[in-house]
């Protein structure tokens, strides 16, 4: 994934998840001046519009569970929320905790700092979300290698190959049904256990 | 003139002393006389407009400290502020009171206060027009030098995007002390020298950018291949420099005090008759006038002086300024200008090489300045100069 261009700015989905009050026309109108295409949403929807790339959301109590609802249910990976708040005290703050909040801008709400925690709050989250991308690449192929040495194991048991040769044939196999070496390790281990009986 | 009334008392801050006092001062002139002209035609709602003033120094701590000062003696709003880390330190007073600062200096975009009028250039109209023009007619290879302050920082990040985006190169980005010392300026110079055949993109300002440039004439560099380009080296600045030693450099802003038109010439016969006949005008100064004016006019049209009905007016009328019509944004609090280029002739007066068919709306928000303003120039040669 691409970091973060500061000329890609105008180019970001912003959704307010506000009522339309001084506080949320304040956001609404630097976001405009920002450049970036806006939309208002209150009351909290089903769920976020498609493709919001930040949100910055309005953390109201009576709307606690139609908020947390709506940010639970929308797509994955989530767009950068950004808490608007005007408390901090620890209940608010684990309200802030719960809807995953990369940061936080205060009320009443001023032109100055918005655009610096859109920037932030964008470039955290697609750094963020790279870095669980990463992290599920990592297991996937760990998985692999683990499997890839259980399956040459089965190979070596039941044929009285030796290793060399047991890697060969699952990569051999592998080429011919057009499967990664990782998946038909994956089968060679499940065969196995069909056969393996009771 | 009988003025019925309580006064409307506004307050001015421009330094008279310090680094910037030269352009600072052709501000505050200009502000006197608009003020002057106000009254002389009947006040405002038949009040007399009193002007209060100051001389912060070229230091934000004084800008604050006076900013406090005229706004407990009665200003209803301050007119002023030159570098933006004065503006800055006057901006939190004047929001915290619930007044207005008019700000009539070019910067570097990417700020909107409810509590500012911001009349002078932002980036998208000025250095787009500027960078056309240099990569127009100066090649590819450019040289930045600027005051080590935020202005500078910003403008030379645009400009650079502007010039790679049309193919040219900067080979180098220096920044010296906003005084700085001679060794300092004779160190860029050098540098200049061996970067080879460069135009040099200027972002320093006051006394610093005069003993720049006079060191850069003493150089010797051949000014038609090689001149300065700046967004700030203007009218004041080539008189203190002497005006054989300017000839060739370039600015971009929207005013130049040779516009051939009606409100320009009135404008210009009226500071020079006020302040003296050799008196430079420069686009801060003229922003710093027309700024009053429409100050004047939002209180005509509303019929009050609170900061409110001010914001709430501004945007609904044109006003016929010196450089054209400008008209304050509403959403952005900045103007709609209209960009200019030109060149110091033989005789040191600018000679305008584009100018903007119509008023370019302010983009103060704007990363990325891509597009050409190519559409909206006609050039001078056709005979509008």
């Amino acid at each position: 994934m691409a970091r973060f261009r500061l000329r890609d700015l105008r180019g970001l989905f912003v959704v307010i998840v506000h009522p339309r009050d001084p506080d949320g026309q304040a956001m609404l109108e630097q976001m405009e001046r920002i450049g970036c295409k806006t939309e208002l949403v209150w009351p909290p929807k089903r769920e976020l519009p498609t493709n919001a790339d930040v949100v910055f959301l309005g953390l109201f109590f009576d709307n606690r569970k139609d908020l947390t609802d709506m940010i639970r249910r929308s797509e994955k990976p989530g767009p950068a929320i950004i808490g608007v708040v005007d408390y901090e005290n620890p209940a608010m703050l684990e309200f802030v905790l719960e809807i995953g909040a990369i940061a936080v801008t205060s009320k009443p709400v001023r032109s100055f700092g918005i655009l610096t925690n859109l920037v932030v709050g964008y470039a955290n989250s697609l750094r963020e979300q790279e870095a669980q991308d990463r992290i599920a690449r990592l297991e996937k192929k760990l998985l692999g290698k683990r499997n890839i040495a259980e399956a040459k194991t089965v190979l070596i048991r039941m044929h009285g190959m030796n290793e060399e040769d047991a890697y060969k044939l699952i990569r051999e196999r592998a080429m011919d049904k057009r499967m990664t070496i990782e998946d038909m390790a994956q089968a060679i281990i499940d065969a196995n256990h069909l056969l393996s009986g009771p | 003139m009988a003025f019925r009334g309580a006064p409307v008392t506004i307050g001015m801050l421009f330094s008279q002393t310090g680094v910037t006092a030269v352009l600072e001062s052709s501000q505050r002139k200009a502000a006197m006389l608009a003020v002057s002209q106000i009254n002389a035609s009947g006040g405002l709602l038949e009040r007399e407009l009193v002007l209060l003033d100051s001389d912060p120094a070229s230091n934000p701590a004084r800008f604050k400290t006076e900013a406090e000062r005229l706004l407990d003696e009665g200003a209803e709003a301050l007119f002023g502020c030159y570098m933006s880390s004065t503006r800055k330190a006057v901006l939190p007073v004047v929001e915290a009171r619930g007044s207005l600062l008019f700000y009539p200096t070019l910067y570097e975009g990417f700020e909107y206060m409810p509590s500012c009028i911001y009349s002078g250039a932002a980036p998208n109209q000025n250095a787009g027009m500027l960078a056309d023009y240099l990569t127009e007619m100066h090649g590819t290879r450019y040289f930045f030098v600027g005051s080590n302050y935020v202005f500078p920082y910003e403008s030379n990040r645009i400009m650079r995007d502007l010039l790679s985006n049309r193919g040219a190169t900067v080979t180098d980005e220096v920044y010296i002390s906003l005084d700085p010392s001679e060794d300092e300026i004779a160190r860029v110079i050098k540098m200049v020298s061996s970067a080879g055949p460069v135009v040099v993109f200027s972002t320093l300002v006051g006394d610093g950018a005069v003993r720049f440039y006079k060191a850069y004439d003493e150089a010797g560099f051949d000014r038609t291949a090689q001149p300065i380009a700046s967004l700030t080296f203007g009218e004041p600045e080539i008189q203190a420099l002497g005006s054989g030693s300017a000839t060739g450099h370039i600015k971009a802003a929207p005013y130049f005090s040779v516009i051939d038109t009606p409100a320009n010439r009135a404008f210009v016969a009226a500071y020079r008759e006020a302040f003296g006949p050799d008196c430079a005008i420069c686009a801060e100064a003229e922003a710093a006038y027309f700024q009053v004016k429409l100050f004047a006019e939002a209180v005509r049209r509303s019929g009050k002086t609170d900061r409110m009905s001010i914001i709430r007016t501004l945007p609904t009328f044109s006003l016929e300024a010196p450089q054209g019509s400008v008209r304050v944004d509403g959403s952005t609090h900045h103007t709609h200008l209209w960009p200019r280029v030109a060149v110091v002739g033989e005789n040191g007066a600018f000679q305008i090489m584009r100018e903007s068919a119509r008023p370019v709306a302010p983009d103060p928000y704007l990363v990325a300045l891509e597009n050409s303003l190519d559409d909206l120039v006609a050039d001078a040669n056709l005979g509008r100069f």
